[in-house]
């Protein structure tokens, strides 16, 4: 089913190699991508601890689907990540999702710029959601401790346009990149305390966090030498376990 | 912060005219009570109280920016 794949994970001892390999295996030039460097790598110390580069290359217009006479598979099959097709960004999705932010942020007196567009990476259920991009001066408050108010904020986003919409899609709301940057700081933590684990042999409990931020940990993990994980305890008191491998 | 309240409480029920909200204002803190019908209540209460409780976080910061402090009461219809 290599036609239907949009997206291809290439580990190479740098990111310029990967790039280039992920490039030849797809056949198709670097325009044709969008390009996420899941691991820049590194070289270690005299060798030790040296790690290879990973990337993801993910098809910007998937190709055309062959018309294939076994379409009638069983459309309740789960599919893996990478053979989810994109799925239809209709504009008006993201006008809707924009409204509804102003009016939240409106009711809460709060000024800023919402900004609604469809995120290049699909989410943990293989669709693209709305990323709505929040900007503007002394937002903190909208964050609020632990993003308590920026994960209330996107959940309420989420049920409203359901309702309007009469189907779920995931909405994920940010400010003023506060996501991205939790996201890069939790992958440093990740690898920090999986090295931890090795060195001392014993297993790394993090603090208590929600699914999507315990994901990006898992996920930074999957391929880490010497480690697995595993989350622990109940919401919302659920930990990342990082166990050396013995 | 009623009308925040009354917003999205609205646009979560299947009986929009069913919902009432009223402040009661004690001091320098405010009781929000928020009245839907009786099949909305999970609808505007979630699971373990979830939208209830985002819905609290937001008026929480709503309050204050006004220098006052809220609660929310979802209250059934008699």
């Amino acid at each position: 089913m290599s036609e239907t794949r949009t997206s291809l994970e290439i580990i190479a001892p740098t990111v310029a190699e990967a790039i280039q390999q992920g490039l030849e295996q797809l056949g198709v030039h670097s325009s044709q991508v969008s390009i996420d460097v899941l691991d820049e790598g590194s070289r270690g110390l005299f060798g030790i601890g040296a790690r290879q580069a990973r990337v993801r290359l993910t098809l910007l217009t998937p190709p055309p689907q062959p018309p294939s006479p076994l379409k009638a598979e069983p459309s309740t099959e789960r599919v893996s990540l990478e053979e989810v097709p994109p799925t239809i960004q209709d504009p008006t999705y993201l006008r809707k999702a924009e409204q509804i932010v102003y009016r939240l942020l409106r009711e809460m007196r709060i000024r800023a710029q919402v900004r609604a567009f469809y995120a290049d990476q699909p989410g943990p259920s293989g669709e693209y959601p709305i990323q709505i991009d929040i900007r503007g001066r002394d937002l903190t408050v909208l964050i609020g401790p632990h993003a308590e108010t920026l994960n209330a904020l996107q959940y309420l986003v989420n049920l409203i346009l359901g309702k309007q919409t009469g189907r779920p899609i995931p909405v994920i709301v940010d400010v003023e990149g506060y996501r991205t940057r939790r996201e890069n700081q939790l992958r440093r933590l990740a690898r920090k305390m999986a090295e931890q684990a090795i060195k001392t042999g014993r297993r790394q409990v993090l603090e208590p966090m929600p699914a999507n931020e315990r994901r990006i940990v898992h996920l930074e993990l999957r391929n880490f030498q010497g480690v697995t994980t595993e989350s622990i305890g109940e919401e919302p008191h659920r930990k990342v376990t990082i166990i050396p491998k013995s | 912060m009623k009308s925040l309240v009354e917003y999205v409480a609205r646009s979560l029920v299947d009986s929009p005219n069913e919902v009432s909200v009223r402040e009661v204002r004690r001091g320098s803190a405010v009781n929000v009570i928020l009245r839907v019908a009786k099949s909305d209540m999970g609808r505007v209460i979630g699971k373990n109280g979830r939208v209830a409780n985002a819905l609290r976080v937001l008026l929480k910061v709503a309050a204050a920016r006004q220098g006052l402090r809220a609660t929310l009461d979802v209250e059934e219809p008699r």
